[in-house]
């Protein structure tokens, strides 16, 4: 059956279907007829201890997940890493290749390459939730037909967002927009400045900055400023180079 | 052996066909700077699709790709009638039984040189022999400062469709290049090929009875 038939199949289900685990169930085995042995799309967490709401869907063997999971591989994992720093998809050996890797992180992928995962490619995703996320596929003994990739792309972007969707069904998820003195105050805060401080490089009251960043913590549903500084970094309110001062 | 790849049989081909994208990435990409898009470390183009008839070279259907190029039918859209149609005072040959080559691609690691020619000229010979199968009588191509002399002198019967364009190893041109018996016999004269290259291996190995 043609790649584009496949993936087209596989939106439909995604529209008609609501459970998450059949959905989870349909990408494995779609990407599968595909031509892909081992798949993985997950949050880069711990794959046995995955977030509540987060999606992990994968069918790497089970005792490398259970040894991955042991040795806290995915704090390690280069893959996770470059998907972390690749603006689109990529090839292991090509995103390895241009990296300076540490002997634990070699262990890493010499460890898989014994079961099976090598040579594979890896598709960073946008998460609605703040965790990075991607989905790594290793090709089977035919390989996959390069024309292929863009259904593969498909198949993969969709299926993540209709994975979260299915498990957070209730989550609506408001924009934050956060007005310019909550912005300035939780930057100069985010670069470790006091009330007082960034009272004094905004020429405003100590109380007035606290004040600004209450708010903002108020907005974003969190308790302390520094989540509210990691919130708004990383859904674009306050831009990382703002934190460099 | 040059493989002929085609719609029939893509799908014995997966990982030639993957390494022959790599490669056109590494080469056209990464070391020519041709401004094209990639994605996944492939350079896959629009005309890249189930109706284009690869020729890859390469000793088994897994081993290392030498050299690769494209066939396009131009009964359809392709690279000369899309974006390169001002380099031909004349009308642009095309029908059923017109083809054109694009992609020429040797392995990133090739040296200049002796090798490069000795392959290009497997090359054409390959695509003498495949289009001679298929019943093509003319293949058109766009060739570069660098490929366009080798490709004229490789012994087949080469026409320019108009005048160079740009300076220097930027400088393109169009040709067509007559298909015939005696074309195919000088270019094997011109690069001691005394057997034919091309293979076609069928989608599904045959089976005893």
């Amino acid at each position: 059956m043609p790649a584009s038939t496949i993936a087209l199949d596989f939106l439909d289900f995604c529209e008609k279907q609501t459970s998450a685990d059949a959905i989870g169930d349909r990408f494995i085995s779609t990407l599968q007829a595909m031509g892909y042995e081992y798949i993985a799309c997950a949050s880069h967490v711990d794959p046995l201890r995955p977030r509540p709401g987060g999606v992990s869907v994968l069918n790497y063997p089970k005792a490398w997940v259970q040894h991955y999971s042991e040795e806290e591989f995915a704090r390690l994992d280069p893959v996770f890493h470059a998907a972390c720093a690749m603006p689109g998809p990529f090839t292991w050996e090509d995103a390895l290749a241009n990296m300076r890797l540490g002997r634990d992180q070699k262990r890493v992928l010499a460890e898989g390459a014994a079961y099976g995962l090598s040579r594979g490619m890896t598709i960073p995703l946008r998460s609605p939730d703040v965790i990075p996320a991607s989905c790594s596929l290793v090709a089977g003994p035919d390989g996959v037909d390069p024309l292929a990739l863009a259904h593969t792309l498909m198949v993969v972007i969709y299926g993540h967002g209709a994975l979260h969707r299915r498990l957070n069904p209730d989550v609506v998820i408001e924009p934050v927009i956060l007005p310019r003195r909550e912005r300035q105050c939780l930057a100069l805060a985010g670069c470790g400045k006091s009330d007082w401080i960034i009272g004094q490089l905004l020429g405003i009251s100590g109380r007035t900055a606290h004040n600004s960043i209450e708010r903002a913590k108020h907005r974003y549903a969190v308790s302390h400023r520094i989540q509210a500084v990691v919130r708004a970094v990383f859904n674009g309110q306050i831009m990382i180079d703002d934190l460099s001062g | 052996m040059i493989y002929i790849v085609s719609q029939e049989n893509r799908r014995r081909f997966h990982h030639l066909l993957t390494e022959m994208h790599r490669q056109r990435k590494r080469v056209f990409i990464d070391q020519l700077k041709w401004r094209l898009e990639e994605s996944a470390g492939l350079e896959i183009d629009a005309f890249d699709s189930e109706d284009a008839v690869y020729l890859i070279e390469a000793r088994t259907p897994i081993s290392d790709v030498s050299i690769s190029a494209r066939l396009l039918p131009t009964t359809r859209p392709h690279l000369l009638s899309e974006h390169f149609v001002d380099l031909c005072e004349e009308p642009l040959p095309t029908g059923a039984n017109v083809w054109e080559a694009t992609r020429f691609c040797p392995a990133p690691d090739t040296p200049a040189g002796a090798l490069r020619r000795t392959m290009l000229g497997r090359m054409i010979a390959g695509i003498m022999e495949t289009a001679l199968l298929f019943g093509i009588e003319q293949v058109t191509y766009v060739a570069d400062a660098a490929l366009a002399p080798m490709a004229e002198r490789a012994g087949w019967d080469v026409r320019r469709l108009g005048p160079p364009r740009g300076k220097g190893r930027d400088r393109i041109q169009a040709f067509a290049a007559r298909i015939d018996g005696a074309g195919l016999k000088r270019v094997r004269e011109a690069f001691a090929i005394n057997a034919p290259l091309i293979r076609f291996v069928p989608a599904e190995m045959p089976r005893a009875a």
